[in-house]
Order: C-alpha cells, then structure tokens, then sequence
C-alpha cells in the first residue's frame, strides 16, 4: 500500500498550560482517538464493577448454605454483575474502544464521519452508567438483567425504573456509535479503498452496526413500555388488562439475541486480523469471512425464540426457531474452519494476542456447540435456566468477546500508547486467564446438566464440590485480569518504544505512527493492494531473524 | 502554543482549505462527501426511528387482533374531525418543508424564511389541538363536558367517563351486553387501547417538539443567511426528520381514529 | 380520479438510477410535482376518510376495513418517501436504508404476529386453523 505517514503530533501529546485545559482538552475532544480513550478507561472501570459482583456471587456459591448473602441480596447480586457486564461492558467493549480507535484508521479516514455525536455517545454511556449505579446505589435491582414482566413491573420492589433508564440511555449511545460507523465506512473510504480490500475488522463493525441500529430503537421502546407500565400503573404487558407478558420477551429479545452478536461480531473481526498477522499469511477465504459475518448480522435477527422455548410460544414458532438457530451454526462454523486453514503452513508466532486469539477459537468451539445443544428444543427444555446455560453464554461472552477485546488490545496497545508491554507477563497472563476460564465455566456445563438452577444462592450438597471448583476457578481468572492491568499500566512509563509497525501488520494503522497523529493522515493515502498482502516471503524473513530468546 | 497553531495550520494547508466554503470539516475531503455522509446518516438514523415506533405499532397490531370489537368500541369516544383536520396540518407542512428544500437549493431566502414560518406555524397548531384533544379526555374524567368548562367550572358531564388509563379509568358502559360483563371493574382491554393511544400520540408529539426545534434552529440559521445554494444540508435532512414525523402520523391516524 | 392524480409522479419513478453515488445533485424533483403529490397525498387522506364513513353506514368485513386503511397509509407514505424525502433521486445507498427500515419492520411483525396466529391469541381463541 503506498501511503505517506509524515510525523505529525501524535494524539496523546498536549501543551496545555493549566490542568483544567488539559482535562477540557479530553473532555471536549472530537478525536476518535481521544474518545476510544475515554471509552477504554470508562468501560473497563465497568468491567471491574461487574466483577466485584460476579466475586460476590461466586464467594457466596462456595457453600451449599447461604451463609453470606440472603436470597433477596443475591438476586441483586446476580442482577447487577449482569447488567453491568451486558450494558455496561458487553456490548459497547469491542466497537467503543477498539471501533471507535481503528475504524478510520483502518480505511484511511481523519475522524468518524460525526465526530461531534462519537463524544455524545461517550456521555451517553456515562450518564447511563450513572442512572444503573445509582440503582446499584439505592439498594439495587432484582429482576434479572432481563427486566422479564409481569416481574418486573408488579412485583419487583426494587429500582428497576433506575436500571432501565440507564439501559435505554446506553441504547442511544451504541446507536450513535453503530451509526457513525456506518456512514464512515460508507462515504469515508481512502481512494482505492474497495469494499473487498477492508479489513475483516471493519466488515464485522460494519455488521455489528447493522445490528446495532435495527435492533436497539426496539429494546429503547420496551423499556420505556416497562417503564410506563411501573409508574403509570397500567401497561401493555398487564394480563389483568388483557396484556401479554410474552409480548415483552417477544420484543426484549428482538433485541438482546442480536445484542449477543452485537458483543461477538466484532470479537470475529478482531481475531481474523490477529489470526492473519501472526501467521504472516493472506486470510484464507476473505470473502467468506466477510459475508458470514453480514449473514450472522441478518439470521441473527431470526432466531430470539429459542430464549422462549418454555414460555408459552407456539410448538411451530419454536421449531421455526430451533431450525433457523442451526444455520446461524453455518457462517460461524465458517470463520472458524477459515481462521484454522489460515494457520495451515502459515509462520506463526505465538505473541501475546496471538495466545488470546488461539484461545478464542477453543472457547468459542466450546461455545458454538453446546449453542446448538441448547438450540434443540427437547435439549433445551431440559437444562433451561440451569447452569448449562450459564455456563454456555460465559463461554461465548468472555470466552469469546473478552479473549478477542483482550488479544485486539494487547495488539493494538503499541498502536494507542505508542509503548510495547511486557511480552513474558503478556504470554503467562494469557495462559492464565485461559485456565481460570474453564476452570471456572466448565464445571458449570456439568453442574448444570445434573439440574442445578441458575439463580439460586443455595442448591444440594453434592453440587458442592463443583461449585468450589468454580469459585477457585474464578479467582484464577481475577488474577489473570489483573495482571495485564499491572504490566499494561506499567508500559506507558517503561515500556519500550513500539515503533510504527511493532508486529509488520498490513493495514493502514500500521502505516502512521505510534501514537497516530492527530488528523490520522497527512495525506489520504491511496490503497494499491488487499488486505493481508504479507509477502511471500514474510515468512522466510521472520524464520531467518529469529533468535534464540526472541519472541516465539 | 504556537506550535499548535503551527501544525494546525499546516494541515489545513494540505488538503486546501482555501478551495472550499467554511462549512467543510477537516476531516472530510470534499462537500459533496460530507453531504452525502449528513444524508446518510439521517436516513441511518431515520431507521432506528422507525423501529422505534415499530414497536409500539406491533403492540398494537396484537392487541387489536385479540380485541377487535373492543377497539372499535374504543376508538368511536376518539375526536375524529379534529383527527382529520390534524392529519391536513401535518401533510401542508410536510409540503412546506418541501418546498422549503427547494427554496434553500435555489437560494431563495425570503421564501425559505416564509415557508419554514408557516411550518412552524403548522406545527405549534397540531400540538395545539393535539393538547385539545388530550384535555378533552382529561376533562372527562374530572366530571366536565369540555376541557374549558372544566377551567371555568361550567357544565358537567351527564354520564360517568374517563377514558385516562389509570385507576379512574371508566369506559362508558353503553354497547350492551359486551361491556356489561366488566362491569364491576375497569380492567378492559379498552385500556390498552388508549395506552397505546396516549403513548403512540406522545411519542409522537415529543417528535413534533423535536421536529419544531429543528425548524426553528434552521429558520434562525436561514435568517443569519447561512445556507447557500451549495450548502443547505442541514435544511435539507432537518426536512427529512419532518417528513419521518408526518409518515408516522399518516399510519397513527387511521389505526387509531379510523376504526370500525 | 384517484389514480390519474397520482400517475403523473408515478411515472416518473421508473428505474433510472443515479450513474454515481458520491452524493452530487443526482436531480431534482420539481415544485410543480411537489403540488401534485400534495395533492394525492390530501386525495387519499380523503378517500381513508370517506372509506371509514362507509364502513359505518354498509357492512364491510373488518379485515377489508383495515386493508383498505393500510393500503392507503403505505400509499401515502410512498408518496412521502419518494417524493418530499427525495428517496427517488437519492443515493443508492440511502435507497437502501430506507428499504432497511422496512425489512427490519416485516422481521418484527413477521416472526412475532407469525407466534401469536399459531399459538392462538388470545388462549381462549384457539391457533388459526
């Protein structure tokens, strides 16, 4: 690709003379760059809170009692980690801070197309994080992240009007967010930039964005039916009135099956660049790739029922269901057997998003599968709300979209600091996190097939052993998410320079330097080539400068 | 500090501010990319609109086939004349805002100022018998006939209604046999149609407030002779908005006040 | 009547495509067919009306009642769309998010109506046979 990166100020560089300027300078910034910032730290302080809750939950499972939390307590316990995690972390993680930093980057632009509501989205996320904190705050909520009715509207006592006014002010966020990439990929593409020469990441933010602007305005307006429904004291859903509460699952999962894809679409998108580059090789079947992704975005739109399967929906809308829930199976089936033939013979180096990437295809395999399992109807009625399911959508969610946000990062970390982290504490936090995660979710798999429900603080002694296999295993997994924080953090003050194409990635964001200058380009460059044009001999040279200590 | 000007000013250099009209932002490369991006983006977010509705128009769509006959009965105490007329208010300024486009296109500045007066002016008088209509109802449930008897005391209401939903909600028991069943309670699916009509309505109108504040920004920006044959975008997908809202209420209208 | 008012903007929406999409003015829709789309738009507005006045006075069934009705808001809106929104002399890609709304509309209604015909709604009324 011939591009021209002159050195301009790079964008964490200021020269403002008092601290209030400095932080007006970030508060008021229009950069993508700047604002990917503010999502990052903001976005992961919301990760260490739903963690601090899923602790809580996990200590108090320790016991076949509950000794620590009373029943009421736990369900808020639950609650919050799963709002959080969902809302809060979940959905905006991968496009927030990874979209929001590479999308223009990546296809050659100076910013998003509207740079001014990308920092509106980031209020948005906050002032919606407030409204779920301070139901947090006031004693919490206890209905489960799904606001089900009539639950949540007659009976909870708890701050369910709070937590859904945090949800629905988030919606708007990720739709300002799905919407600025949208239009940027389409009208802002650097001459030369044709569709089949974008990065798999921007496919898959382009198919997450579908997703994010058809299917959120739906939840934003159930909400606000629950929300009418608690204060006005009559609503939709009110059987009393001849409503429907199945209408409410009906439209909350409209919108919260393709929110599912919403969280790992982009985790594709990540993996396939990091799949690509570190086997030094042109992705196998791009095109495919590509299209599984715009098709997930599309079936996925199709498929809610089967969060439904026990709650009264018609026997053939289930069977409807089930079926279309197998061909979603289809295009992610592709992706993983195209991110394998791409290992096939490549030069692969096992850096630290390397190690995340090949833990996300095992996981999301794990994942993927017992998806179809649950997408049986006569499976599925029988491990429903048990921890199979839980342990299933763990194995999507952080084994999925949390291994590829934390492979995407350390990848692209040099990128945004300009710094190389320590590549040992990478490897070893890797393979931390990696253990800790099926030491904690995989029993759950067993814990749930022997008919543990989800959502109970106390269940039969002999669940027990499993469930301390899980707690430990999640303290593993804390300690692999602390680490990178320590290691990362440390890296700004002595991490060495990274230089402007630490990994020789393709792809412009390689091509200006670390950190980007401020308007990304200079000059838009002109793009000559695909993506992934490694060169043939790109193997070769990385065989032949390999050193014994060298990274592997 | 200088050298931020320094830098500033030479990357403006490079992609040559000087050869186009202020209005373009840095990091766009050309105008008709940036109008085309505005557009866009309006019409991206016209979808979530739709969706948005979509939702209460499918909660409609249920409950109306559950409950036919209710929701005839229902929509029959709905003012329909004053439907009507509201439905002509909304399609004259969705001409207006036309051709308040195209005014903007040929540069035509008094016109353009006149035709998004007269929107407004068309605007303020939807809400105005929209807020009519909604006191009406309201002041059928405090015990008056019209929204001012029920300001200056005057005539009551002979028959027991209150068409709010809500605890004092009372559907006038006059169809017979069909009501007479609910008798004792007010807990009908005649509820539900007029919750979906005051939440389809005021969603709706807390449009039209959006819609009017657009216009008005936009006549404010039209009378400061901001907008130039080649750049009135923002009339432009501001009249996109305004057409939105029309489109939803030429759907609102007959599903709720043209019901048999 | 109804037809010929609303021909003349119809004919003109045949397929000719904008040759580009970098957003350049792709043409123009003229004042004088704005007047005319006003005045199919007011026509049918007229006609949904006169339609539900009938109902009340001959007995229609109710489904051709509500076809009627909806058939005459899609109209208008294509109308709407087309015309005052500039859909037919737009970008392809806005074409294409325009006609997004529509499939993101007929997925919700769809699947979700598609559940209440074959479950039966309310219980009491059976599945549709």
């Amino acid at each position: 690709m011939a591009t021209t990166a002159l050195p301009g100020r790079g964008y964490l560089e200021d020269d403002t003379p008092t601290v209030w300027s400095w932080v007006k300078a970030w508060l008021l910034t229009v950069d993508h760059k700047r604002i990917a910032i503010l999502y990052l730290l903001s976005i992961n302080f919301f990760f260490l809170l739903g963690g601090l809750a899923a602790t809580v939950v996990r200590i108090e499972l320790v016991t076949p009692q509950g000794d620590l939390l009373s029943s009421d307590l736990y369900n808020r316990a639950f609650t919050l980690h799963g709002i959080i995690m969902v809302f809060f972390f979940l959905i905006p993680v991968i496009p927030a801070v990874l979209g929001n930093f590479l999308v223009p980057l990546m296809i050659g632009a100076r910013d998003l197309a509207f740079p001014r509501l990308n920092l509106l989205s980031w209020y948005l996320y906050m002032a919606g994080g407030i409204f779920a904190l301070s139901a947090a705050v006031f004693g919490g909520v206890d209905t489960g992240w799904t606001f089900y009715t009539p639950f949540s509207s007659t009976y909870a006592n708890s701050n369910v009007i709070l937590t859904i006014a945090g949800a629905f002010i988030m919606g708007f966020s990720s739709i300002a967010t799905g919407l600025n990439f949208i239009v940027t990929i389409h009208t802002m593409r650097a001459p030369g930039m044709t569709w089949f020469r974008l990065p798999l990441f921007i496919w898959a933010s382009y198919a997450t964005s579908l997703i994010i602007v058809l299917a959120t305005p739906v939840v934003g307006i159930t909400l606000l039916l629950l929300a009418i429904e608690r204060l006005w004291g009559v609503g939709i859903f009110d059987p009393a009135l001849g409503g429907d509460p199945v209408l409410f699952q009906h439209l909350f999962w409209f919108y919260s099956h393709p929110a599912v894809y919403i969280m790992i679409l982009p985790g594709f998108g990540v993996i396939s660049e990091l799949i690509a580059t570190f086997s030094r090789r042109r992705i196998f079947g791009y095109e495919f790739i590509a299209f599984s992704s715009m098709a997930i975005a599309l079936l996925g739109f199709l498929v809610w029922g089967h969060h439904m399967f026990v709650s009264s929906q018609s026997v053939y809308a289930g069977l409807v269901f089930s079926f279309i829930t197998m061909l979603v199976a289809i295009p992610s089936a592709i992706k993983v057997f195209n991110w394998t033939a791409t290992l096939y013979k490549g030069s692969i180096s096992y850096r630290t998003p390397m190690l995340y990437a090949l833990g996300f295809i095992g996981l999301f395999v794990i994942g993927g599968l017992t998806g179809i399992f649950l997408g049986v109807v006569a499976i599925d009625i029988h491990v429903t709300d048990t921890y199979f399911v839980v342990a299933h959508f763990h194995y999507v969610m952080v084994g999925g979209t949390i291994m590829a946000y934390l492979g995407g990062l350390h990848f692209w970390w040099p990128k945004m600091t300009g710094r190389m982290y320590n590549e040992v504490w990478g490897g070893i936090s890797a393979l931390v996190i990696f253990v800790g995660f099926n030491m904690t979710f995989f029993p759950q798999f067993v814990l749930g097939y022997l008919g543990m429900p989800r959502r109970y603080h106390v269940y039969p002694q002999e669940f027990q052993v499993l469930h301390v296999l899980s707690s430990s295993g999640a303290t593993v997994l804390a300690i692999g998410f602390i680490v990178p924080i320590i290691y990362l953090m440390f890296s700004l003050w002595k991490g060495k320079p990274a230089g402007n194409n630490p990994w020789e990635a393709t792809g412009l964001e390689w091509q200006v330097s670390s950190p980007p200058p401020t308007h990304n380009f200079t000059r838009i460059p002109v793009v000559t080539s695909e993506a992934y044009a490694f060169p043939p001999e790109a193997a070769e040279r990385d065989a032949a400068s390999w050193r014994p200590g060298s990274p592997l | 500090m200088a050298t931020t000007t320094q830098t500033t000013s030479a990357h403006h250099g490079d992609h040559g501010h000087a050869a186009h009209g202020p209005e373009l932002q840095h990091h766009f490369e050309t105008p008709a990319q940036q109008k085309e991006a505005a557009t866009l983006g309006m019409w991206a977010f016209l979808v979530t609109e739709v969706m948005l509705f979509g939702g209460i128009f499918l909660a409609y769509a249920v409950y109306r086939w559950a409950f036919p006959d209710v929701w005839a009965e229902a929509a029959h105490h709905l003012n329909t004349p004053l439907g009507t007329v509201n439905t002509v208010v909304l399609l004259v300024s969705s001409l207006t805002v036309a051709l308040a486009v195209n005014a903007a296109e040929h540069g035509r500045r008094t016109r353009l100022l006149q035709l998004l007066g007269v929107t407004l002016v068309l605007g303020v008088a939807f809400l105005g018998i929209k807020a009519f209509e909604y006191s009406e109802k309201f002041a059928h449930c405090a015990g008056y006939k019209t929204p001012i008897a029920w300001a200056t005391g005057g005539e009551l209401l002979g028959e027991q209604e209150c068409l709010v939903p809500g605890r004092a909600f009372a559907f006038p028991a006059e169809h017979g046999a069909a009501t007479e069943e609910h008798a004792s309670t007010n807990k009908t699916p005649h509820q539900l149609f007029y919750l979906l009509y005051f939440i389809a309505t005021g969603l709706h109108a807390v449009h039209m407030l959006i819609g009017l504040t657009i216009v008005s920004i936009l006549t404010f920006l039209a009378w400061r002779g901001f907008f130039t044959p080649t750049y009135f975008t923002p009339v432009e997908i501001g009249g996109l908005y305004w057409h939105l809202i029309d489109v939803v209420w030429v759907f609102l209208f007959p599903l709720f006040y043209l019901v048999h | 009547m109804a037809t010929s008012k609303h021909d003349t903007p119809g004919d003109a929406h045949g397929h000719q495509e904008p040759a580009h999409y970098d957003g350049h003015a792709h043409g123009h829709i003229s004042v004088a067919t704005y007047y005319r789309v006003f005045g199919a738009l007011m026509l049918l507005m007229f006609l949904t009306v006169g339609a539900w006045w009938l109902e009340g006075v001959v007995a229609i069934p109710r489904l051709l009642g509500v076809i009627v009705a909806l058939t005459i808001a899609s109209t208008k809106t294509l109308l709407i769309v087309l015309f005052f929104m500039h859909i037919k002399v737009s970008s392809r890609m806005s074409q294409l998010y325009a006609a997004a709304s529509l499939v993101g509309l007929l997925m919700l209604f769809i699947v979700i109506m598609g559940d209440y015909f074959a479950r039966g709604w309310p219980p009491q009324l059976g599945p549709l046979p």
